[in-house]
């Protein structure tokens, strides 16, 4: 899971960076709102969190270009100031919910959990396929109630999977899902990643549709 | 003691219809007094004229022979002169001797005249005014003549005539006059008073302009004046502008603080908050309680700012409706019900739309926290006041703790995310503009939360 976080203070950036991605995440980070309209538009994020207020372009604009331009990754507006006026503008820009500063880190990571898996449509923190459960909560990932050992990539591409169950994923796709922007990338490692997951999980689980990507095919 | 004021001082209606009438009342009577007197004396004039026209044909008439025996070559022309008492006589008498109406016109048939004695030169004119035969009042002028026969024996010639004569036409135009002058005067006070409603309607129609600005339908005073009143407008209209200004201004000075304190202070609880040990703890504390603090002066210092400026109108619906559609995205993964029963659309709160999404944002999130299933909210016009209803299907709070809630920095719950200030707020918010908050039992189960604010119109 790729997130994009916007924020100019830099120390605030910093630690939005650390607990994201000691909770799994791949991140990105922009400073101002010109660099992060420009990267909200050419890359995928499966998630963004959005600082309303920043230099050059303010949050709340960026927004609003990003859902002109139909992307429509989930977006958590941070807003320093706190007035409902603030929130209810944010929300109809097209942002999907807010925190208010100063928040705890455990709020935020919640809270981009909940984002990330309402935006694919899952309502429970759990994401289940098979004998197979993915805890988003706790980055923990077991099979038959044993808790299986994965690498952060071998477990961001499964989660990425999970997401996305029944679903073709093109090894482009897994590529920008997993790596941040300024990440050497190789599609090959990607078939390494899988060829991984597909000892550690149950047979059959992870199908190739030839020419096209994976898919995870869960048993009814 | 209170110095009482005359009514006309409290009304520019009333001083300007007396200033002009009294002003119109000394011209008219000035008027009338002037015009009633050139009159009398040209009637004087008239009259004195004829009278010596008389005294003149009589003297002409008048023939003394050697003797000294006086008679009148012909009777004189005027036919009031034959006429007894008619009011106009001649008489001559006889200066040397006891000769007192030595010859009469027969008007005066058995009445002499008695001419009150003066140093008479000799033919020169006098006037008197003497009694008349029926006791009536009489012009009379008299002259001197020696006649060329006996000049040693001057004879007094006298034509005296009724004072009716002049008072009469005199009489009659000052009836005149004075009905005339008196319905001008009339004329006057009404044209002034349709002046008066003319020239002040221009405030008539600035005192709705003013109305409406206070209830808030609008920002400003539209449209021009007369250029005696036009100044005060633009005055007030600048008032009114600089405080908007002064508002948004502290509006955006508590933005700009709220932004470059909190996030320093969310840096140092993120820092803290990996990190153990005292200092960490203390540090968690009091940003906490920094927090509470800037939250709660932020929300104060702004309220304070637009309370009270006039012209404020904030409609009802769309603030409900915007915080709806935040509360059902915020909200999203609890599956509630979010439902605004009842508002109608000319319904608006006579304040600042901030202020009131303020309140609003914070009782319906506190819903919204609580609730099992479903929120639901109305807004409607109750004894004068805007009322909002919002009730929560959740587990309700024992009357015990119903109005502690209202308190600085409680919280029931620690679990739910929250400074613990937003109840203190909307009240503290709720008095400023005159209004209350209170928590009921809902019938749902939960809690009902009222707001009273003052309605806009």
């Amino acid at each position: 899971m790729r997130i994009l976080v916007v924020e100019d203070e830099p120390l605030l950036n910093a630690q939005l960076r650390a607990a994201l991605e000691a909770a799994g995440y791949v991140v990105d980070s922009a400073a101002d709102g010109r660099e992060a309209s420009f990267m909200g538009e050419v890359e995928a994020y499966d998630a963004v969190v959005l600082d309303l207020g920043l230099p050059q372009v303010d949050g709340l604009s960026v927004l609003k270009r990003w859902r002109a331009a139909s992307v429509g990754m989930p977006v958590l507006i941070l807003t320093a100031r706190g007035d409902w006026h603030e929130k209810v503008a944010g929300i109809d820009a097209g942002a999907d919910d807010y925190l208010t500063k100063p928040f705890h880190m455990e709020e935020l990571l919640a809270r981009v959990r909940a984002l990330i898996r309402r935006a694919a449509g899952q309502a429970s923190p759990e994401l289940r396929c098979g004998a197979v459960v993915v805890d988003t909560r706790g980055g923990r990932v077991t099979v038959d109630g044993q808790l299986l050992g994965l690498t952060s990539h071998e477990f961001r591409v499964l989660a990425y999977l999970m997401h996305h169950r029944g679903e073709v994923v093109s090894r482009t796709e897994l590529t920008e899902h997993i790596y941040a922007q300024d990440h050497d990338r190789d599609s090959n490692t990607i078939e390494v990643f899988v060829a991984r997951l597909r000892k550690k999980l149950p047979p059959e689980l992870i199908e190739t549709v030839r020419g096209l990507g994976y898919r995870l095919v869960c048993p009814p | 003691m209170t110095p009482v004021r005359p009514v006309w001082r409290d009304s520019l209606r009333l001083r300007l219809l007396v200033g002009t009438l009294m002003w119109a009342s000394v011209a008219v009577l000035v008027a009338g007094w002037g015009l009633a007197r050139l009159f009398h004396e040209h009637v004087e004039r008239q009259f004195h004229v004829e009278l010596s026209a008389h005294l003149d044909q009589l003297a002409a008439q008048l023939e003394v022979d050697a003797t000294g025996r006086a008679a009148l070559r012909m009777a004189l022309g005027d036919p009031r002169f034959a006429r007894p008492y008619s009011g106009l006589y001649w008489q001559i008498d006889d200066l040397t001797a006891e000769g007192r109406g030595l010859l009469r016109s027969r008007s005066l048939w058995d009445v002499v005249l008695f001419v009150p004695g003066d140093e008479l030169v000799d033919g020169e004119v006098h006037v008197h005014r003497v009694e008349g035969p029926d006791g009536e009042p009489l012009r009379m002028i008299e002259r001197v003549l020696r006649p060329a026969a006996t000049p040693d024996a001057p004879l007094r010639l006298i034509v005296a005539a009724n004072a009716a004569f002049v008072d009469a036409p005199v009489m009659r135009l000052n009836r005149l006059l004075a009905v005339a002058l008196a319905l001008l005067v009339l004329g006057l006070a009404f044209a002034v008073v349709v002046q008066v409603g003319l020239g002040l309607r221009p405030l008539q129609r600035l005192r709705e302009a003013l109305a409406a600005v206070r209830d808030g339908r609008s920002a400003a005073i539209d449209g021009r004046y007369p250029v005696e009143i036009q100044p005060l407008v633009d005055e007030f209209n600048a008032v009114l502008a600089r405080n908007a200004e002064l508002v948004s201004r502290a509006r955006t000075q508590a933005g700009n603080l709220a932004h470059a304190v909190k996030t320093p202070l969310t840096v140092l609880a993120n820092a803290a908050d990996t990190a153990d040990g005292g200092l960490a703890r203390l540090v968690r504390e009091q940003v906490g309680l920094a927090r509470t603090q800037v939250d709660y002066h932020l929300a104060r210092s702004r309220a304070a700012a637009a309370v009270g400026v006039p012209g404020q109108r904030t409609p009802m619906r769309p603030v409900l409706e915007g915080l709806q559609r935040l509360m059902a995205k915020v909200y999203a993964e609890r599956d509630l019900r979010l439902q605004l029963l009842a508002c109608s659309d000319s319904l608006a709160f006579r304040g600042e739309a901030q202020d009131l999404q303020e309140m609003l944002g914070n009782l319906l999130d506190n819903a919204c926290k609580w609730a099992k299933t479903r929120v639901e909210l109305s807004a409607s016009e109750h004894g004068g006041q805007l009322q909002v209803c919002i009730d929560d299907d959740g587990p309700g709070l024992p009357a015990a703790v119903r109005e502690a809630v209202f308190g600085r920095g409680v919280r029931l719950d620690e679990q739910v995310d929250g400074s613990g200030l937003g109840l203190a707020i909307v009240r503290d918010l709720a008095r400023l503009y005159g209004g209350e908050v209170v928590l009921e039992p809902s019938p749902s189960g939960g809690v009902r939360a009222l707001l009273r604010l003052p309605l806009a119109p």
